[in-house]
């Protein structure tokens, strides 16, 4: 199937742009460590919003629109003012070119090129612009990928992705042991309502109400909340991932002589969380990374928010987070106390009014 | 493209802006706003079909961003902005600590975007007092106002140019154009018409508020808020078939995907589209103003891809929230030494920057009492007791307040542990991630104890003018577009300080006295000169001698024929409630003067 195209007004593509890239100034303001001190990306605010991913809706109701995207490709045209723009990506038909339209304000051309995409949700792809019939990365987002033959290419990924982009597969499994430790639902009893209400639905339902319930574990999702919180908006906290999980993956070995840290009890995990909260952890590499603390209190940020966050953004695994606080709290009849459904779209929610 | 002349420009959409235009447009008058901000739709305004606003609570707080602008005390910081409030590296505001050190703060920011701070607040509408408007003369005589020894307070202390009585038409029209709901009775406020739409059910923890307030003799009404209850006729609004759905959590710092919450873009502007003379430019922020003698003739602003326009216009309405307002006048001025010597001859301009003196009461109701606050609106009760002459004679205060409890506050399971703790916005989840014995079982015993149970009450009064306290323009600091940006001084008048502490044990009295309650804690913005609320007012303030005011009465600049400043800024007062229900009754009182013109 080819890409289906979407009608976004110039006004929507303006209001997803102005603020980011208009500007006289040409200093690295939004350099927090993610760029190279010369990369032009640092000069524009949140680089990380291009393409834009949005909901999609369809005309007819939330509930099959649920399971698509709307990506917005923007090529910023104001100095090289070129003839042609199109964008290629493996959301189309063999890499067929679409092209891009002017985007127009006050009835003259603003030097940007558009085009907006229908993109199924939880996927993953890669893109070129052909500007003039030449190919280039697209210069203002920060994400990217090199192809099997060596090719760099742009990248975006959408709403519930759940394919590991930024952290390995060791990294997310030392993580999930650190983050079992902080969320609530280690409890077995929580962990039981949980499970419970996952198990009462038929298979029917799952499909319906947890659409993008891919996994549901005792971390909620929280580990891939934060694979893709790296991977786009916080770029700049990647390192500190990487280096921490790899002391405390060395860490945990050497204090159990040699044993995997994966087959270590969880009361290992709370030791060293107990540790890491006074900023003294025996045996940690201070030359890589100076604070224990700095990267615990970073960790429980995003674990609380990935644990109660809208499942499109790859937490909340199956809405689990939500679903424990539901069933938690109820009053003496037995009615929830976090009656979260009729705020929230459908199939996700029981709202009929918002989409989403 | 051809030199543009419009008759009147209006720089901002928010409260200040958009109800003059309103009254212009209906009166068939030529108006172009220009907004800094985006123009985000409702669902139902959408081509697409779907909101620029979501209900979710990563828009109200974002991810981590770092300031990285030099010479800040507080270079290298977390911070955690909305989508729609501006990004503190490309256009800080910055403000001088109490250790004299600079820091750049997300305070005091309202929002960028058509309908401004109307977008994301909590809607509540309360009108000001009758003494409010008149606190020089209320004041006249006494000898009893507690920590003022140097008379500060009295001497501070102004009258409004026009009366409660000449303002109240205008809060008729405001309450029934903007669409809000609420209760009358009770209030210190009278009304000449009714047009509140009916409350929906408080949310049950409201009770304890509601019955502290009766055990203490507190007359309560349901808090106005400006959130669409029934069809809204004036701006074509209608609501769900399910009324109770329109209370969700997604209320205070959350833009409404439904459009039911009362933002001047819903309610007063985007009936204007279509009509002739009407035009709104979204994603255009304006750099300066250009006079000639007495007036001004041009209108400088950046397109949405920041290329440099202009507009002569025949009347100009400056509304751009009383921070950058102030600052875009003295930006104006530095650009042109013959606009400064008009638009500020006294150096008044920014001086007398106001907030509010406000705090609360929080507590934890007891277990029975847990209730499910994602179905709420912002406030459920209010009360005017502590705004009486009895109550401020009693107390030796200059000003009263009001006092009106939280529903919306941590409802949300993100919310709730980003603002643990947190006294402020620039201090956004910095409680909950220290508190790091919240995890595994005692995470659990966390949100045993506070989910769905807190409860806090708050008061809003005013503050002591002082000239010291100001906006100016940041020696070094300069914004993406390389102007220098707003530099916030400001500090507590020790009357100040009092008042906060008499009217916060006022809403811990009403906590206590509500319920058996546990975890009673109060207090104020009295340490902290940062806490602005989003109420920023005052910097050009209105009033009836030139030598003591930036603009006359009908908030028309003294030195300049054809300038108005219609945002908080004309408040010599700060008032004794938000802000917002005042600004947008004062923008259609000037409009009407506007078209006199």
């Amino acid at each position: 199937m080819g890409a289906v195209l979407v009608d976004k007004d110039d006004q929507y593509v303006l209001n997803h742009c102005t603020r980011f890239l208009a500007r006289d100034s040409t200093d690295s303001r939004h350099n927090f460590g993610q760029y190279e001190p010369e990369d032009l990306r640092a000069v524009v605010c949140e680089a990380w919003r291009f393409p834009v991913v949005d909901s999609h809706y369809d005309g007819v109701s939330a509930e099959s629109s649920y399971a698509y995207n709307d990506v917005t490709f923007v090529y910023d045209g104001r100095v090289s003012r070129p003839e042609s723009v199109e964008v290629v990506g493996s959301f189309g038909d063999l890499f067929a070119p679409v092209p891009l339209r002017s985007v127009r304000f006050i009835g003259e051309d603003t030097g940007l090129h558009t085009v907006t995409l229908r993109v199924p949700k939880a996927q993953l792809h890669t893109y070129k612009f052909a500007v003039d019939g030449r190919y280039q990365l697209d210069p203002v987002n920060p994400q990217r990928s090199v192809a099997d033959n060596g090719q760099p290419w742009s990248r975006f990924f959408t709403d519930a992705c759940q394919m590991p982009l930024v952290l390995s597969r060791r990294e997310r499994e030392v993580l999930g042991r650190l983050v079992t430790h902080l969320l609530p639902f280690r409890l077995a009893e929580n962990r039981r309502s949980i499970q419970k209400a996952y198990d009462e639905l038929d298979h029917a339902a799952r499909g319906e109400e947890f659409p993008l319930a891919y996994r549901l574990d005792e971390e909620v999702g929280v580990v891939n909340y934060i694979d893709k919180v790296l991977a786009r908006p916080e770029q700049h906290n990647a390192d500190d991932y990487h280096a921490c999980l790899a002391i405390i993956d060395g860490l945990l070995r050497t204090r159990n002589n040699g044993i995997d840290p994966l087959q270590l009890p969880i009361e290992d995990y709370a030791q060293l969380y107990a540790e890491m909260a006074t900023d003294q952890v025996e045996g940690w590499d201070t030359s890589s990374y100076g604070s224990p603390r700095y990267f615990l209190l970073l960790l429980r940020r995003h674990a609380m928010t990935g644990a109660f966050v809208h499942p499109k953004a790859g937490g909340n695994s199956g809405a689990a987070g939500w679903s424990y606080l539901e069933g938690r709290f109820t009053d003496e009849q037995g009615q929830t106390l976090f009656d979260w459904r009729r705020a929230l779209e459908v199939p996700l929610g029981h709202n009929t009014d918002y989409r989403g | 493209m051809a030199d543009e002349e419009v008759d009147v420009v209006v720089i901002g959409s928010g409260a200040g802006g958009a109800p003059l235009t309103s009254v212009l447009i209906s009166a068939g008058r030529q108006v172009l706003i220009l907004e800094k901000g985006p123009l985000l739709r409702t669902q139902y305004q959408a081509p697409d079909g779907v909101s620029d606003f979501k209900r979710d609570e990563t828009f109200a707080t974002g991810s981590e961003k770092r300031i990285t602008i030099p010479g800040m005390a507080n270079l290298g910081d977390s911070f955690y902005s909305s989508h729609v409030e501006p990004d503190l590296n490309d256009e800080p505001h910055v403000y001088e600590g109490d250790d004299g050190l600079d820091r750049a703060t997300i305070e005091g920011y309202t929002a960028q975007v058509v309908g401004g701070g109307t977008q994301l607040y909590g809607g509540v509408s309360l009108r000001f007092t009758p003494d409010d408007f008149r606190l020089a003369s209320f004041n006249d005589g006494r000898t009893d106002l507690r920590d003022d020894p140097a008379g500060d307070v009295r001497r501070e202390a102004r009258d409004w140019p026009i009366s409660y009585d000449e303002l109240e038409p205008y809060y008729c029209k405001a309450e029934d154009l903007v669409g809000i709901n609420g209760t009358r009775d009770g209030q210190l406020k009278p009304a000449s018409e009714e047009h509140y739409q009916t409350p929906l059910e408080p949310n049950p923890i409201s009770a304890y508020a509601a019955a502290g307030m009766d055990a203490l003799g507190m007359r309560r009404y349901r808090t106005p808020l400006a959130v669409i209850t029934a069809d809204h006729a004036p701006s074509g609004r209608t609501i769900p078939a399910d009324r109770d759905s329109i209370k969700t959590a997604f209320v205070n710092r959350y833009g409404d995907p439904l459009g039911l919450k009362s933002n001047t873009w819903v309610s007063l502007l985007s009936p204007l589209v279509g009509k002739p003379g009407f035009e709104l430019r979204a994603n255009c922020v304006v750099t300066h103003l250009e006079g000639d003698g007495a007036t001004v003739t041009r209108v400088h602003y950046r397109d949405p891809t920041g290329a440099a326009r202009s507009v002569k216009a025949k009347t100009v309405v400056v509304a751009c929230s009383a921070i950058e307002s102030a600052r875009l006048l003295l930006l104006s001025g530095q650009l042109d030494p013959a606009f400064a010597q008009r638009a500020n001859p006294n150096g008044l301009v920014g001086a007398y920057f106001l907030t509010h003196c406000f705090g609360g009461g929080q507590c934890v109701v007891p277990l029975p009492g847990r209730a499910d606050k994602s179905k709420t609106l912002d406030s459920d009760w209010a009360t005017d007791h502590c705004a009486t002459p009895e109550f401020l004679n009693a107390n030796g205060l200059w000003a009263g307040g009001a006092i009106y409890n939280n529903t919306s506050d941590g409802a949300l399971p993100i919310s709730l542990a980003r603002t643990w703790q947190a006294a402020d916005m620039d201090n956004m989840w910095k409680g909950y991630l220290s508190d790091t014995e919240l995890v595994g079982a005692g995470f659990e015993k966390y949100l045993e104890h506070n989910f769905g149970r807190r409860l806090s009450v708050a008061f809003m009064a005013n503050q002591v003018p002082q000239r010291g306290n100001r906006i100016e323009l940041h020696p070094t600091v300069r914004d993406k577009w390389n102007r220098p940006v707003a530099y916030i001084r400001k500090t507590w008048h020790s009357h100040d300080r009092a008042l906060m502490r008499t009217f916060a044990d006022q809403c811990r009295e009403i906590l206590v006295r509500g319920g058996e309650v546990s975890d009673v804690s109060s207090g104020s913005v009295e340490g902290s000169v940062v806490r602005i609320a989003n109420h920023v007012l005052g910097g050009a303030r209105f009033g009836t001698d030139p030598q003591d005011s930036v603009l006359d009465k009908d908030c028309r600049v003294w030195g300049l024929d054809n300038l108005y400043v219609t945002d908080g800024a004309f408040m010599p007062t700060s008032g004794g409630a938000n802000p917002t229900l005042t600004i947008q009754a004062n923008s259609f009182r000037v409009g009407e003067i506007l078209l006199g013109r």
